[in-house]
């Protein structure tokens, strides 16, 4: 179904916390203020790689106005963070690995004073030459700059089966590319920051954004040296993530000062220590061969994956498994040898990003698709259908997966659609001058969603009817933009027939909700179902047999509905919730109801785990979504400029639950994969940003972007498919890029291997050698 | 530490007159932000490229990270809490536009692109195509890829043309 506005009827839900975002009443948690509130600040190496000599802060302290000077000395508890592997100091110590660390932290009445106690503070460094790529940090001799070791390899993945020599030697077809692919931004638009307030029994109060409150909960408990109960952490809303704000980034400070000063300290990171600091989409290089027999039929596929991971660990690991997994595509090749290395440099620190190193892995995979196909002379959508894996085969690490058609249904929708149609007929248009090209290409992916096998991925839920007679669900999901709230409300009135007034949505708060796993990898709305699906029974089985001692009605006769429960011949499931019949009311409301028995009586929970493959493959995924992205792209020959004129969003996730967030996050990630394929790269030189704001790092404009994005999505999941609505917070950023460097081939004959695209590569001399009778006008 | 120099600062913001004791340096978001808790505007880039500070000054639209005060003294300020329906409790057309097309993801750049929205159609109600990606390529917006907020300018303009041509 073509997804918009008309086609989703009444299916298109308002967003409850549209009005407080249009208006900008709605208070985020960088918007707080508190009455005796001071400012923290943070001060970052002037290093990328140096050993820390003296820190002496008695300036900073002495000066007027300044209530807390904070070094590496002042950590109660582990002065490491980091959400799989803690090995980011809070403060450093001795030796500073990258421009982002941080030696110290001040609170101050006003920014302005704790940016001049900044200042005050005295450090004395030995500079050590940085290590600026994985080359240099791998070369014989590096310092490694963790103790762990060997070397500065932080982690290591390989796939291999079959006999990759042997099936090479039987190819008749190779092709050998290298991928780049840049340091992408995560350019959410509200940085980093919050409010950290001590209360008067001595807990601490977070008000920061992450994407995992419990998991934050526990590192700063770690950090303080305190009980996890001692913190609250509020995280909701969030003005974008994107991936970016799942480590932790101000609360190790905002906390410490906090608790030093016995005030409410507010932390807020101009962008430029943003950029410093954060996190970034994994550069990586990837050589691929890939080889094919006579037929076209790839038989072997040899790949190499080199991440930059920064200085510190974060997710380095798990999205280098990610993209391990991802560089084989939705492909069947029999023989397969891959190996990935991540290394650790002293450069800014990757981390978890939308799409979670399947982008980079897309983008490489399908370039060799292309390729491939050109060298057979074959149509490249045909191309990648003879190599498709079947929807029985195993998923890329051989482990089992969830069978669908979701492959198949994309391609062919995709094969059908006008705007591909248009590839075999490359659009001339007469009107254009002669150094304006167009084309269009294509691309496919399937993308894994929760964390994989062997990595712990909880979920769960709570579903009660609270004292003030709502539904309440509570969730530890956060809402980042992406549409949870609305999503739920969709997912509560679909299953009760309520209206939205009868609800009340809890998440992002610690204190208030059970723990239910984190959003991110794609799993909130799958996650949500699933626990819904458990908890709705046993919840609506107790409010009908409470109605029916209270009415007298048996309860099989009896419904829920707008306001409490309804006799099910006034109130059938079929009458709309926002229908009821005329002349009918409720028969027992939800207030009423709530007021019968404990409260406790009324709360139902649940706990499960995301599934995953049965098979001891770690990493591995069970559930996949499906898309087929094409593109067409027009290049300016002279200025070397790509513009995306059209594109199409094919992507295959189970049912639209929430047809406006569905369109948003394929908008939004298909606009973002355009920044990551045409414009953005966080440039490091000597291992410093010289890209350090938005005027120089450019994200997609409105200018930038094709106004004619269409999406379709594809519904149908097996008959009784017990994991309902698969999350689409990924999939439309992961296959964009490979689409558009498709299209530029098609454009220019020049074949792109490196992200953003270089423009010197689309530039197509301006003289022409003269010929003996040829007119140079 | 000595005091930066500071006297009285008078604006009309919302419609009503505002005077504050601040120094004559303090940017306007930051005169707005923590002086007049008016946290509908955003700080986001603060170098003037992303838009999500945008404000209203005498009807024209400004960064007001780059605006200081004295620039701005005696001037009329609009921020997004100034933007009213024509009843009271109703959202102003453009921004219940907004809600309607689903042209905001995490909200944080809406305040800025609805008031470079304003002010694009306040200059020229029947703006084309390439009018509004003009007028709204200095606000930034990294979750929507922009078109829920084209489909939102789009209904604006629509709505008007209808009722206007309604005899």
């Amino acid at each position: 179904m073509l997804l918009n506005r008309n086609s989703s009827g009444k299916r298109w839900h308002l967003r409850p916390d549209g009005v407080g975002k249009v208006t900008g009443q709605l208070q985020y948690l960088t918007d707080m203020t508190l009455p005796d509130m001071i400012h923290g600040r943070v001060l970052r190496s002037s290093y990328p790689y140096a050993r820390i000599l003296s820190i002496d802060i008695t300036g900073a302290e002495a000066m007027e106005g300044v209530f807390a000077v904070l070094t590496s000395k002042d950590v109660p508890g582990l002065n490491l963070f980091g959400i799989a592997t803690p090995d980011q100091p809070v403060f450093c110590e001795d030796v500073v690995r990258y421009i982002g660390d941080a030696i110290a932290a001040v609170a101050a009445d006003s920014p302005e004073r704790a940016a001049l106690a900044l200042d005050a503070i005295r450090i004395e460094y030995e500079e050590w030459t940085p290590l600026d790529s994985p080359e240099a940090a791998m070369a014989p001799g590096a310092p490694e700059l963790h103790e762990h070791g060997p070397g500065n390899v932080l982690h290591r993945t390989e796939i291999k089966r079959g006999n990759v020599e042997e099936g090479f030697a039987a190819c008749e077809h190779i092709v050998s590319e290298t991928y780049y692919t840049p340091r992408q931004m995560h350019a959410y638009m509200e940085t980093e920051g919050g409010l950290f307030v001590p209360d008067e029994n001595g807990r601490l109060h977070v008000y920061a954004a992450t994407q995992h409150g419990y998991k934050d909960r526990m590192q700063l408990a770690r950090i303080i040296g305190c009980s996890e109960e001692d913190i609250r952490v509020i995280s909701s809303p969030i003005g974008g993530s994107f991936g970016g704000k799942d480590e932790l980034n101000v609360q190790p400070y905002g906390a410490l000062l906090a608790l030093r000063c016995g005030r409410p300290v507010k932390m807020h990171n101009s962008r430029k220590e943003s950029v410093r600091a954060g996190l970034k989409r994994h550069p990586m290089k990837i050589e691929m061969q890939t080889g094919i027999s006579r037929e076209g039929m790839i038989q072997a596929h040899r790949v190499r994956i080199t991440a930059d991971t920064g200085a510190y660990a974060t997710l380095g690991a798990p999205v280098l498994n990610f993209c391990t997994e991802h560089c084989l595509g939705p492909y069947s090749i029999p023989n397969v040898d891959v190996e990935g290395v991540s290394v650790y440099t002293n450069n800014g620190v990757s981390g978890e990003f939308r799409g979670f190193g399947g982008n980079q892995a897309i983008f490489a995979i399908e370039g060799q698709m292309d390729r491939l196909a050109e060298i057979m002379n074959m149509d490249p959508w045909e191309f990648r259908r003879r190599n498709m894996r079947e929807k029985s085969d195993p998923g890329p690490l051989n482990q089992r997966i969830l069978v669908t058609d979701g492959l198949s249904q994309v391609w062919e929708a995709m094969d059908r659609s006008e705007l591909w149609q248009k590839h075999l007929h490359p659009p001339a248009d007469p009107a254009l001058p002669p150094w304006i090209k167009r084309g269009v290409g294509a691309a496919i992916a399937m993308h894994g969603a929760g964390l994989g096998y062997g990595i712990p991925d909880p979920a769960g839920g709570r579903l009660s009817l609270n004292a003030e007679g709502k539904i309440e669900v509570a969730f530890s999901y956060e809402e980042f933009g992406q549409g949870l709230i609305a999503t739920l409300e969709m997912m509560l009135c679909d299953l009760f027939h309520c209206s939205t007034s009868d609800l009340s949505i809890i998440i992002g708060d610690t204190d208030r909700v059970p723990h239910s796993g984190s959003s991110t990898a794609s799993r909130s709305t799958t996650m949500a179902w699933m626990a819904l699906q458990r908890l709705q029974a046993p919840f609506r089985s107790k409010i009908l047999s409470v109605a029916s001692t209270l009415s007298g009605i048996p309860a099989d006769e009896l419904i829920t509905g707008i306001e409490g429960v309804w006799r099910k011949d006034q109130l059938s499931p079929e009458v709309t919730a926002n229908e009821p019949t005329m002349n009918s009311k409720v028969l027992v409301s939800y207030v009423d109801l709530a007021k019968h028995g404990e409260a406790e009586e009324w709360i139902f929970d649940t706990q499960f785990e995301y599934p995953t493959t049965p098979d001891n493959v770690v990493g591995g995924h069970y559930l996949y979504t499906y898309a087929a992205v094409a593109a067409e792209v027009e290049v300016n020959t002279l200025t070397g400029e790509a513009k995306l004129l059209d594109t199409r969003h094919v992507v295959a996730a189970g049912p639209v639950i929430n047809p406006m967030g569905f369109i948003g996050q394929i908008e939004g990630g298909s606009v973002m994969a355009l920044g990551f394929t045409l414009t953005e790269d966080a440039v490091m030189q000597d291992s410093r940003y010289t890209t350090t704001n938005l005027d120089t790092y450019l994200i997609p404009t409105i200018r930038d972007i094709h106004t004619n994005l269409e999406v379709e999505a594809i519904e149908d999941l097996p008959e009784g498919d017990p994991f309902g609505p698969r999350g689409i917070g990924e999939i439309g950023s992961v296959a964009l890029a490979p689409a558009i460097t498709a299209a530029i081939h098609q454009a220019t004959g020049v074949w792109v291997n490196r992200l953003p695209v270089p423009r010197d590569q689309l530039i197509k001399p301006l003289s022409v050698s003269l010929q003996e009778g040829v007119s140079s006008s | 530490m000595t005091e930066p120099l500071s006297n009285f600062w008078t604006a009309v913001v919302n419609g009503e007159k505002k005077q504050l004791h601040i120094a004559q340096t303090t940017r306007l978001v930051d005169v707005l932000r923590s002086h007049l808790n008016l946290t509908g505007t955003k700080v986001s880039c603060e170098v003037g490229r992303c838009g999500a500070c945008m404000v209203l000054m005498n009807g024209e639209p400004v960064n007001s990270c780059l605006v200081m005060a004295y620039q701005c003294a005696g001037s009329e300020i609009t921020t997004i809490e100034g933007l009213l329906g024509e009843k009271e409790g109703e959202l102003h057309p453009i921004q219940q536009a907004f809600v309607e097309e689903g042209g905001f993801q995490c909200g944080y750049c809406t305040p800025g692109m609805v008031i470079s929205t304003k002010a694009l159609l306040d200059r020229n109600p029947q703006p084309s195509q390439e009018q509004i990606e003009t007028g709204l390529c200095g606000n930034l917006c990294r979750c929507t890829g922009y078109g829920g907020i084209l489909r939102a300018v789009n209904k604006v303009i629509d709505e008007r043309d209808r009722v206007g041509s309604t005899p």
